[in-house]
């Protein structure tokens, strides 16, 4: 049983860390006042770039930057189409993502003839797997923690980078001011098309580095449609804690443990349906109840307001 | 004189359209001084200061700061020459604290990084000096307006601005917030800064100004010496008309009241009371004319009427009856038709034809549909008898209403709220932004809609031209409520009407009651 | 200025046919240069679908479904929504009336009828499903372009439960539904090389409906209005709330009854594990159309010309047919851009009005 649990939470944060990668690749957007949709796809390519250039270099870490290098260039695409072309932001994430669905298909096919995964013809890499010293001494914690891809560590420094770089760096208070009032920010002097261009590049960053783990590391080849939803996931996740980068990991981490549920559920015949619904689900009732405390905020406020004039007129003919 | 820190000299500004907001102005601000620039609405000063702050580009004449001639592209550079401006909207971001937002673009650092905590310190150094009790920790969404005025202050102190630019900065304010901004320009004046104040509140201009710029018509009247001037004296200088307007009125008799407005109270979404125990009365076959500057309620009491935005309290009737929270269809077919105020935003949809535009509010009436399908053929006859009767210059009916010019795109509005056959009219500055003539036909169809169709006008407008010549009665709005009325508009000259306006005089209750 | 309105009519069409031309010469070059034979892939593609009666039958029934939901788009667009729903509602619809066209062949009525009911269900699930991400965001103003996107999925788990526990036949090796009844089946008809769906017959009928509604009817009359500037409509005393509702309602009732018909015309049995996509190849029908249901059959025709001929790219040579996605998204981008040609257009429009000015003073001297 022991074994099993932390099987299980090893699994949880194995599972976890490609979701991550894609909240934060939404998060860095919608900071920056950009709702991109984009994840899903550019994962996907990512994920077929790093295998490609694995290979082709006969090595791993090319592999690892030239993924990362395709996430930023399709990312500074979509900034393009976006910023300087005017393209309304949704119909482009949709667009790239259908477009991303088909494209990684066919490139696969013409480079390797297969239409289905890149197994048998290109050789495979893995990004290596890290023991803690210290930590993996400890019995059950480190089972569960250590022993993980780099790319896994990689995504909890990176959550605690964005955090920071938000915080503590002028790039993020200027992101941050974009995103709530974009006049503010012009009017001192900000690019705001300059801050979404690096924004949405940092945006291909994360989506790249969790393609790349995607097909190097969760496997080690690429296959169509893998990345099988964690792009809109992380969408979810986003959505779920308005685009701050802590609160919307810990979603990621949650919607980490569903999707771990729902795969060691599998082999017994119960609906894991219902647990893959629960990301989607449980986006659709935070936008319901935030939209809902934002109106009982404004009532409130109204009756404050309301209040505070009667007592005035009271008062008014007390005197 | 040596003490001149700016200087603006000839300078002319023709928009694209044509139209000329500045025509030759000339003045002059000195170091240390409160200069007030006053003007009606539509006057040219905020044009003048757009210029001033790189937002606008003149045509002709110059800018001089320090006796030296500058040019000012974009509000950056205005920024480094040592201008600030503080917005009528400001602009800020809620979610910051009061620091982060007051070092905006120019963030100190430390390490390569955002240091906070310098910029706490900077922020809270120019606050203490200039005595601006704001705590630099704060966000700004939990600020009252009065302190959110204060931080955009700040923000132009830090970046070095010299020369304020302060457009309409008491607007907002309640009385005790007026005060203690007044007290912190004193700080400014005698720390050697330059404040340059936009206002229509002639009692504050006399307070704590030391010389007035007036601005009529886009042309500069002079600047005076505030100890040589009396309220009455600039308001006679700002408010007058270079053209009188005449209008043929024919004599008409009253009949009921069909539009009743008692005690109305609007408190908006900063907690302002933008409507403050408003009372009117319009009757039949008679135009009520309001006058008053901008901003005064105006757009709160035309929104109350159509229904768009609720009032707080009080009872609007229309046709005797009470409009309560009622919905707007359900208002507008109590007989009320609408001229609103921004004819592209409640207007008319710009995409659409002049055919579609017409035809919005009748659309479902019985005579213009056949089952669920529209009468094409009755609705065309209609439209096409619109647009003959108003003389709507359009290639045909189905022309997009964006491609029309302003004064045209007005008569679509005219056409349709006037072939209504509603009694009721609630006009909203209807002939602004368009041509002379235009303005003049659509002022004679009010006129007519009252003496052949016997329907009650509520005029509000900010040209005083036009209330003095179309209104039979006129009422003046201050601050929330009617401040003046005048039984026959005949009678007002435009001097009274500018006291009243700018708050010189007010009528008792007593008074209003025997007009009203 | 009459010049004006010419200038901007023109370049609507002038901006769609440029994209278009783009992206297929975009299509053409990556096809000339993954092939070995690249001049008959290029014939292939381009002529390929008209080769045969076969082939262009597909083409007709390709582009059923394809008008189905682009006409459902049309109603969603038309109010200033980006409701992506129809993806799910499709597949969704498909399985539901799966499951009860299983069952209803026990009943003994007409085949007619069982087309009727079941496609008449198949829609009505369709609206029903539409109304979440409508009634949430006039109630509440929560992005309906999220919330369709999360009930997309929701949808497609919801019907994949439905296929794996109360409908699959274990006798299959893989995972699909109980046969349908055969009377639920719609007929083909023509001949044997050129087989046409019934389906065509009710995709036209709800043509010319969308067509009337949209044009002719006063709710039509209100969704373009309020699409067009709502606040205007709201002055004028339209129920904004309730149309923009409607619109969406009707969208999710034609794209449910594409899905029922997809089902009912070419299955015998449910088997999708996934979205098909026919949404979003609605969402680009129905923007290539600009809104306007009657131009729906032309452009859903083209989309359907254009993956006919990648089938048969792909069916005769090792090119796979998934590089048309990349060719819509190309499409969709470019017409979506408003930069795409504005510079071009207003240039002319500039000229036209100088050379007016021009005119008009010489006739004055």
């Amino acid at each position: 049983m022991l074994t099993w649990i932390t099987d299980f939470l090893y699994s949880v944060i194995k599972l976890s860390a490609p979701i991550v990668f894609a909240t934060l690749a939404c998060d860095i957007s919608r900071q920056a006042g950009v709702y991109n949709m984009s994840a899903e796809g550019n994962m996907l390519i990512s994920a077929l770039a790093s295998v490609v250039i694995a290979g082709m270099f006969n090595s791993v870490w090319a592999g690892l930057i030239g993924g990362v290098a395709v996430g930023v260039l399709m990312a500074a695409i979509i900034a393009y189409a976006h910023l300087i072309g005017k393209t309304n932001m949704y119909l482009t994430g949709l667009a790239f993502n259908t477009a991303a669905t088909g494209g990684t298909v066919f490139v696969m096919f013409m480079l390797c003839g297969e239409k289905t995964s890149t197994n048998a013809a290109i050789r495979s890499y893995t990004i290596p797997q890290i023991q803690i010293p210290i930590i993996d001494k400890i019995p059950v914690l480190g089972k569960i923690l250590s022993g993980h891809y780099l790319l896994t560590y990689v995504a909890l420094i990176s959550v605690i980078l964005v955090w920071f770089m938000l915080k503590r760096t002028r790039l993020g208070l200027r992101m941050r001011s974009i995103a709530e009032n974009p006049q503010a920010a012009e009017s001192v002097g900000i690019s705001v098309v300059k801050v979404r261009y690096i924004s949405f590049l940092l945006s291909g960053l994360f989506a790249g580095l969790g393609g790349a783990y995607m097909s190097m590391a969760y496997v080690s080849f690429f296959s169509r449609g893998m990345v099988a939803g964690r792009g809109w996931i992380g969408v979810s996740a986003m959505n779920i804690a308005n685009g701050a980068p802590i609160g919307s990991s810990i979603a990621a981490l949650f919607f980490g443990f569903t999707d771990t549920l729902s795969v060691s559920l599998q082999a017994f015949n119960i609906p894991i349906q219902f647990v893959n619904m629960i990301p989607y689900v449980a986006t659709i009732l935070a936008l319901v109840i935030m939209n809902i405390v934002r109106i009982r905020r404004e009532k409130a406020r109204e009756k404050a307001r309301l209040a505070k004039m009667q007592e005035k007129e009271g008062s008014a003919v007390a005197h | 004189m040596e003490n001149e820190v700016l200087r603006m000299q000839g300078i002319t500004k023709i928009y694209s359209n044509g139209f000329v907001a500045n025509k030759d102005v000339t003045f002059g601000v000195e170091k240390g001084e409160i200069h007030a620039l006053v003007g009606e609405n539509g006057a040219g000063k905020t044009t003048l200061m757009k210029i001033l702050f790189g937002m606008e580009r003149h045509e002709e004449g110059s800018i001089l700061i320090n006796g030296e001639e500058v040019h000012i592209t974009s509000p950056l550079d205005s920024i480094a020459k040592g201008i600030g401006m503080v917005h009528q909207h400001f602009m800020l971001v809620p979610s910051l604290t009061v620091a982060e937002n007051v070092v905006l673009g120019v963030e100190p650092m430390s390490n390569g990084l955002f240091d906070f905590d310098a910029a706490v310190k900077e922020t809270q150094r120019i606050a203490d000096k200039y005595n601006f009790d704001v705590d630099a920790k704060t966000r700004v969404r939990d600020l009252s307006v009065g302190q959110m005025q204060k931080v955009e202050i700040l923000k132009a102190l830090v970046k070095g601005a010299k020369i304020l630019i302060m457009d309409e900065p008491t607007a907002v304010l309640t009385p005790q917030e007026t005060r203690e901004l007044f007290e912190q320009l004193q700080i400014l004046k005698e720390d050697g800064h330059s404040i340059i104040f936009i206002s229509h509140k002639l009692e504050e201009v006399m307070e704590i100004c030391s010389r007035v710029t007036v601005l009529r018509h886009g042309r500069c009247l002079g600047t005076y010496d505030i100890r040589d001037m009396t309220e009455a004296k600039i308001s006679r200088l700002m408010v007058g008309r270079d053209v009188v307007l005449k209008m043929d009125k024919p004599q008409h008799d009253r009949g009921e009241v069909v539009l009743d407005l008692d005690n109305i109270i609007k408190i908006n979404t900063i907690g302002k009371r933008v409507l403050n125990g408003l009372s009117l009365k319009v009757r039949k076959g008679e135009i009520v004319g309001i006058a008053g500057v901008e901003g005064n309620g105006q757009s709160e009491l035309a929104s109350a009427i159509c229904g768009l935005d609720r009032h707080t309290a009080g009872t609007i009737k229309i046709n005797g009856v009470d409009i309560g929270d009622k919905a707007i269809k359900e208002i507008r077919d109590l007989g009320l038709a609408v001229i609103s105020e921004d004819r592209m935003v409640d207007g008319v949809a710009a995409d659409r034809s002049v055919r579609e535009n017409i035809m919005s509010d009748r659309f479902d009436k019985p005579e213009f549909k056949k089952g669920i399908f529209m009468d094409n053929k009755r609705i065309n006859q209609m439209v096409d008898e619109c647009i003959q009767e108003f003389e709507i210059a359009c290639d045909d009916r189905d022309q997009p209403v964006r491609m029309l010019s302003g004064g045209n795109i007005q008569k679509v509005v005219v056409a349709r709220e006037f072939t209504s056959g509603r009694n009721v009219v609630l006009a909203c500055q209807p002939t602004r932004g368009i041509d002379v003539g235009t303005a003049e036909m659509i002022r004679k169809y009010i006129i007519k809609m009252t003496r052949e169709k016997d329907a009650a006008v509520l005029l509000i407008s900010a040209d005083l031209n036009e209330v003095l010549e179309c209104s039979d009665r006129l009422l003046v709005m201050r601050y929330g409520k009617i401040v003046g009325a005048f039984n026959d508009a005949k009678e007002v000259t435009e001097d009274i009407l500018g006291e009243y306006m700018l708050g010189i005089k007010t009528m008792s209750d007593e008074e209003l009651e025997a007009a009203l | 200025m009459k010049e004006a309105r010419k200038i901007e009519a023109a370049f609507e069409i002038i901006r769609i046919v440029a994209s278009l031309a783009i992206a297929y010469v975009v299509a053409l070059l990556v096809l000339y240069f993954v092939s070995d034979e690249p001049v008959k892939v290029i014939q292939q593609f381009v002529l390929g679908p008209f080769s045969s009666p076969r082939r262009i039958g597909s083409i007709l029934n390709l582009a059923i479904p394809f008008t189905m939901c682009g006409l459902g788009m049309c109603f969603v667009y038309s109010v200033g929504k980006l409701n992506m729903l129809g993806d799910g509602i499709f597949m969704f619809s498909g399985c539901i009336v799966t499951f009860l066209g299983i069952r209803l062949g026990t009943l003994g009525l007409p085949s007619p009828v069982l087309w009727v009911i079941l496609l008449l269900i198949g829609g009505l699930v369709g609206a029903a499903c539409m109304y979440l991400p409508a009634w949430l965001d006039v109630k509440l103003g929560a992005s309906v372009i999220v919330v369709s996107i999360m009930a997309n999925t929701i949808l497609s788990e919801l019907s994949q439960y439905i296929l794996q526990f109360q409908m699959r036949d274990p006798s299959t090796s893989y995972l699909a539904s109980y046969p349908l009844d055969p009377s639920v089946s719609m007929p083909k008809f023509f001949t044997s090389s050129l087989k046409i769906q019934s389906g065509i017959l009710v995709a036209i009928a709800f043509l010319i409906l969308s067509v009337v509604l949209l044009h002719k009817t006063t709710l039509g009359y209100k969704m373009r209005m309020v699409g067009a500037n709502a606040k205007m409509a709201r002055a004028a005393g339209m129920s904004v709330a309730s149309t923009i509702i409607i619109a969406q309602l009707l969208g999710g009732f034609l794209a449910g009854m594409g899905g029922a018909m997809e089902i009912l015309s070419n299955y015998t049995r449910f088997q999708w594990t996934d979205t098909t996509g026919h949404g979003f190849d609605g969402l680009m029908v129905a923007v290539l159309a600009k809104k306007d249901p009657k131009y729906v059959p032309l452009t859903a025709l083209l989309l359907a010309y254009i993956r006919i001929g990648s089938d048969v790219v792909n069916s005769s040579s090792s090119i796979p047919n998934e590089f048309v996605s990349v060719i819509q998204c190309i499409i969709i981008l470019l017409v979506a851009a408003e930069m795409f040609l504005t510079k071009q257009r207003n240039k002319l429009i500039c000229k036209a009005a100088e050379a007016n000015l021009k005119q008009e003073a010489q006739s004055a001297a």
